[in-house]
């Protein structure tokens, strides 16, 4: 993923980002959950755990974006550049999948 | 009026260093250019390129307390003393204030800087409307003078890859000229990880570009395109 596609999914999941905070912030501002059961409740809705899945997905592409394109222009060694882009990948891979348990199976 | 200049001699200083200097104002001095020239140092004066002195030719190009201009149209009124005056920022130094411009040119020569057009050449000259020709307005002003590019952090990180802001600039103005043909080229040319997506939005171009020219928004301009094109 280089170049414009690089570029458009940077804009585009930073506008996903930014309309799905501020959902959540005006949802929490009108209709504050009254109990931790009820934020579950709203939280795990069929709706809301879609939504965190495309919050998510747009978050970790993000980062993936971004911060390769810190690693590329600071880390100019081919071998640590690798290691750094591989932690990097390994880390947002494992993150996601933590995402993915919490919203099918309810719990961290 | 006070100066700090930047001295480097590679036949005979083993490091670059600043030296403080002061000349006197005379009421026909208008713009830094007047002064630079009548700056006296023990060993000369110190080396700048300069030609056309009214801000046409680009070659007085410098970092004028740590902001990149041309000492031609800098104004004396309003610097603040001592006036520190650099080289172009992250240009290769070849003497005083005259830095090597080859790495500039060469991404300058890398988006083709000139006409492609395969159709058969008309009887007379290739015809441009007023519309489209309006079109090059805010490009073709560009005089390649690189303080936009010297003062790109993009630029300074990735000088061999990243065409920078005044290369990019004079991309668009190529790849709007309704007389081109080779839009398709251009922009596959352009489309990598480096050549134009380097760019951060800084907009260091857009804040020193001394003919006002705005390099940040065409760079905007080349990848609404490339969306439009891939679409």
């Amino acid at each position: 993923m280089t170049g414009l596609r690089a570029w458009l999914v940077q804009r585009v999941s930073a506008v996903c980002m930014l309309l799905i905070t501020l959902f959540v912030l005006v949802h929490f501002l009108v209709d504050p959950p009254r109990s931790y059961l009820a934020w579950h409740d709203w939280m795990m809705s069929p709706g809301i755990s879609v939504l965190t899945l495309v919050f998510f997905a747009a978050l970790f592409s993000h980062m993936w974006v971004g911060v390769r394109d810190v690693v590329m222009d600071y880390i100019h060694p081919t071998a640590y550049r690798v290691l750094v882009l591989a932690v990097l990948g390994i880390s947002l891979v494992a993150m996601a999948g933590w995402v993915l348990r919490i919203v099918l199976i309810g719990r961290g | 009026m006070k100066l700090s200049v930047f001295r480097y001699n590679p036949e005979h200083d083993q490091k670059p260093y600043m030296q403080d200097c002061e000349v006197e104002l005379v009421p026909t001095d208008r713009m830094l250019l007047d002064v630079i020239l009548r700056i006296r140092f023990d060993d000369g004066s110190p080396a700048i390129r300069k030609s056309c002195r009214e801000g046409i030719c680009g070659s007085d190009a410098i970092n004028i307390n740590g902001r990149n201009g041309l000492a031609c149209i800098t104004p004396l009124k309003g610097l603040k003393e001592p006036v520190v005056l650099r080289p172009l920022p992250s240009f290769p130094v070849i003497r005083d204030l005259v830095v090597d411009m080859t790495r500039f040119f060469k991404q300058y020569y890398s988006i083709k800087p000139w006409l492609i057009n395969d159709e058969p050449v008309p009887e007379r000259e290739r015809l441009q409307s007023p519309q489209d020709r309006a079109k090059l307005d805010g490009l073709y002003e560009c005089i390649l003078c690189g303080c936009c590019t010297s003062q790109c952090p993009s630029s300074w990180w990735n000088p061999e890859k990243f065409v920078g802001p005044a290369g990019l600039l004079q991309a668009h103005r190529f790849l709007i000229d309704s007389r081109d043909t080779a839009t398709e080229q251009r922009l596959d040319d352009l489309n990598d990880a480096y050549r134009l997506y380097r760019c951060r939005t800084i907009m260091n171009c857009t804040e020193v570009c001394p003919k006002g020219l705005n390099p940040s928004r065409e760079i905007e301009k080349i990848r609404l395109m490339m969306v439009k094109d891939s679409v």
